[in-house]
């Protein structure tokens, strides 16, 4: 049966590394893109993200440049977002060697667009990605633009109008939770995955095995981690063994070639 | 020599394929060039768009003829990943009815998960279960026949012979075909790292 996925996920900045807390406090440099995907890629993961969350003209540029360095280096599946806002830029995208691009903003700013490219590039290739924030207890909101506005949708309609749209999966994220370490929104997890039939990566909080744990037990498809990895001593292979150990169906860590 | 022919039909991504082969250590050419393609050892039909766009890229660039006259009458490795597996069967069902190059009595069918409401694309690492042996699967165990999968559609053929292998998802489906000199592969080798990298070096040194 299909196993349940361990994505790393980095945020870009003039294409370097970066983590911060809920998108905007304490920012932290976290390495080189390239380098780091290829450690990820030695330690099986099972794919990454990168988005970069300041996009330019100038940026896209470079990101499109880091994807190709990436794709020469890495075999396995990744998903690259950011700045996002035309077909031109999937296009450029997958042609440097991405194999999802993840749209957020645009998604919003034009509804007919989540489906435009899934025609034209196929579902597979479209992940929309859909940042949220509770504005009042139980109240959660999408934002975009990198968490700076504030939008009217739910995160659960949201996500079934991207479905609709027919994306090919949805990458939820928790701005609340972000860079805390206190866990995954277990509640919103099961929430989507109740809604959802496309794949669902759940992204902000992780900061223990065990949330792993939960988030897979709510129903989502892959996790999302970024401060885990990054921060503390725990890799994708001691999360892997941890998983397995406790029932969840996952890929047996890699056994190295060399 | 071998040197292993990539066919470019023009849809997003190749270079993927291209990267494992240089990643090993062989040459490879992404061409939809009759000459480059002729002068090849292996061929590989990479898996990119939905059937019947990928058909008729195929058609507009003249390749049903010269993939026929490397594949058929030369009988030269071939390799078909993914929708470079589906479009050599006779029809698909991906939005409308499409022919296919009928390389195989088959069809292409939207999966069907059964009644665990499994998700569409069926998509991340999944178990390879072989039917027989070949050689594109030699030195593999249960361990390391796990590879990437991305796709909501699948072959299914009465010709039961020409199935290596299966998947489960929900309900099996045929995940990989051999017969003669052809094997494909609904996974993605280039995206399934060491597994993938090692039955791509299997498919350089098999000689059919």
């Amino acid at each position: 049966m299909l196993k349940r996925r361990i994505i790393p996920k980095f945020l870009l900045r003039d294409g370097r590394l970066v983590k911060y807390r809920q998108f905007f406090d304490d920012e932290r440099m976290a390495g080189n893109p390239v380098s780091t995907a290829k450690v990820y890629n030695d330690y099986g993961a099972d794919e990454f993200i990168v988005l970069d969350i300041v996009p330019s003209e100038e940026s896209k540029q470079q990101v499109r440049d880091i994807v190709k360095q990436m794709s020469e280096e890495i075999f396995m599946p990744f998903t690259v977002g950011g700045g996002v806002t035309s077909l031109d830029d999937i296009n450029a995208l997958l042609r440097a060697g991405a194999d999802k691009v993840s749209v957020n903003s645009h998604a919003v700013r034009d509804p007919k667009f989540v489906a435009a490219a899934a025609q034209q590039f196929g579902d597979q290739c479209i992940t929309v990605s859909i940042d949220y924030k509770e504005i009042a207890p139980g109240v959660p909101r999408v934002f975009i633009d990198g968490g700076r506005e504030k939008t009217s949708h739910n995160p659960v309609d949201w996500a079934l109008k991207m479905q609709e749209s027919n994306c090919g999966e949805i990458l939820i994220t928790s701005i609340d939770r972000d860079g805390m370490m206190t866990g995954y929104d277990a509640d919103m997890i099961a929430a989507l995955d109740e809604k959802l039939d496309v794949p669902l990566v759940v992204s902000g909080g992780c900061g223990g095995l065990q949330h792993c744990i939960e988030a897979f037990g709510a129903g989502a498809s892959a996790v999302a981690i970024s401060s885990l990895f990054l921060f503390t001593d725990h890799s994708p292979i001691k999360l892997r063994s941890h998983l397995s150990s406790n029932g969840i169906n996952v890929r047996a860590s890699k056994t190295s070639r060399n | 020599m071998t040197s292993v022919a990539i066919i470019d039909y023009g849809r997003g991504n190749v270079r993927s394929v291209y990267n494992a082969f240089d990643y090993i250590g062989v040459d490879a050419v992404i061409t939809d060039d009759a000459t480059e393609i002729d002068n090849a050892s292996h061929i590989l039909l990479p898996g990119v768009g939905a059937f019947g766009d990928a058909v008729d890229a195929l058609h507009a660039r003249g390749l049903p003829e010269i993939l026929h006259r490397n594949v058929i009458e030369k009988g030269k490795p071939f390799f078909g990943i993914c929708v470079g597996m589906q479009v050599l069967a006779a029809t698909g069902f991906e939005h409308g009815e499409h022919a296919g190059l009928g390389w195989l009595d088959a069809e292409v069918r939207r999966l069907e998960p059964g009644p665990d409401c499994l998700k569409i694309p069926h998509m991340g690492w999944n178990q390879v279960d072989l039917a027989s042996e070949h050689p594109l699967f030699q030195g593999f165990s249960p361990e390391t026949l796990v590879f990437y999968f991305v796709h909501s559609y699948a072959v299914t053929t009465p010709d039961t012979d020409k199935i290596l292998g299966t998947c489960d998802y929900g309900a099996k489906f045929v995940c990989t075909l051999a017969w003669d000199n052809i094997v494909t592969t609904q996974f993605h080798p280039e995206k399934s790292q060491d597994s993938g990298i090692e039955l791509l070096e299997n498919f350089v040194s098999w000689k059919a």
